[in-house]
C-alpha cells in the first residue's frame, strides 16, 4: 500500500474490470436479439463476482463466470433476449461506468494535490 | 474482452441486419418478377442468423472459453430459398403465360416482407445504440487520463 495504490484505487479498476465484461456480455444478447436458439447470458452473481476480484492478487486479470440468465420469456425459436432487459441494464451500466471513472478522477486529483504539496 | 471489441460484436450485427433488410427489400421489389437466370418466377429468400464465438486471443482468454461461456457476435450462416408453389394468376395476354394462360407469380407476402423490414430496422438502431453506449465507456475510460 502506497499513496498510489490505495484500496479505493484497487475497487475501482476492479469495478470496471468486471463492468468491461458485463458490457460485452450485453452488447452480445444485443447482436443476438434475432439469431433463433440463442439465450441471454450474464454474468452471475455480480456482486459476489465483485468479492473475488478485490480479493485476488490486483496483477491478474479478472474472469468472471458468464452464464445463461433463467427466468426469461423464450419466443417460439428458442431466443430469449428481452430487449428491455438490454436496454436497461446497458443504461445504467453506462452510468455506472462513469460514476467510477470520475471517482476515479477525483481519487487521482487527490494523489495529484499531495504531490504539489498542497498547492 | 476489451472496450474495442465490442465494436466488432456490434458491427458483425449491423452488419446481418442490414443483409437481412436487403433481402426484405429484394423480396419485395420481385414481387412480379416471372423471369429469372435460373428459370421461372423470383423465389423468395430468407436469412439465417447463427451466433458466433468471439475470437480469442491470448492464453487467458482461450482458457476462458473453454471453460465459460463468452460474449458471442452474430453471422449470416446462410440465405435460404423459399420453395412454397408459385402464385398461379390468370393472365392469357401475359408473355410468360403457359398454354392454359396461367403465369407463375412469385409467391410472396408484402405485409410479411414489410414487417421483416421494420424488425431489421428496429434491430440495427438497438445495435447503433449498443454501439453509443460502448463509445460513451471509452470516452470517460479516455477522460481518467485527463484532469
Amino acid at each position: 500500500m502506497s499513496l498510489i495504490d490505495t484500496p479505493e484505487l484497487t475497487l475501482l479498476s476492479r469495478f470496471l474490470d468486471l463492468a468491461t465484461v458485463r458490457q460485452s456480455v450485453l452488447v452480445g444478447n444485443i447482436a443476438n436479439v434475432d439469431t433463433p436458439g440463442y439465450r441471454t447470458q450474464d454474468l452471475s452473481n455480480f456482486g459476489g463476482q465483485f468479492e473475488i476480484a478485490l480479493a485476488q492478487d490486483s496483477d491478474l486479470p479478472v474472469f468472471p463466470m458468464v452464464r445463461p440468465v433463467s427466468g426469461l420469456l423464450s419466443r417460439p425459436d428458442g431466443n430469449n433476449v428481452s430487449a428491455d432487459r438490454e436496454g436497461l441494464l446497458l443504461a445504467e451500466l453506462q452510468l455506472k461506468y462513469q460514476a467510477a471513472t470520475q471517482a476515479l478522477k477525483s481519487e487521482f486529483a487527490l494523489v495529484q494535490y499531495a504531490i504539489k504539496e498542497g498547492s | 474482452m476489451n472496450l474495442f471489441g465490442m465494436f466488432q460484436i456490434s458491427g458483425s450485427a449491423l452488419r446481418a441486419e442490414r443483409e437481412r433488410a436487403e433481402l426484405a427489400a429484394s423480396n419485395l421489389a420481385n414481387a412480379e418478377t416471372t423471369r429469372t437466370v435460373e428459370g421461372g418466377p423470383y423465389r423468395r429468400q430468407d436469412i439465417v442468423f447463427a451466433s458466433r464465438p468471439s475470437l480469442p486471443s491470448g492464453f487467458a482468454i482461450t482458457l476462458a472459453s473453454f471453460t465459460d461461456l463468452h460474449a458471442q457476435g452474430v453471422q449470416v450462416a446462410g440465405v435460404v430459398q423459399d420453395n412454397a408453389p408459385p402464385a398461379r394468376r390468370f393472365d392469357p395476354g401475359h408473355p410468360d403465360a403457359d398454354a392454359t394462360g396461367y403465369v407463375d407469380f412469385p409467391n410472396i407476402n408484402p405485409v410479411e416482407e414489410s414487417v421483416n423490414l421494420m424488425e431489421a430496422a428496429r434491430s440495427y438502431q438497438f445495435n447503433v445504440s449498443a454501439v453509443q453506449a460502448t463509445k460513451a465507456m471509452i470516452q470517460s475510460a479516455i477522460g481518467i487520463a485527463q484532469s
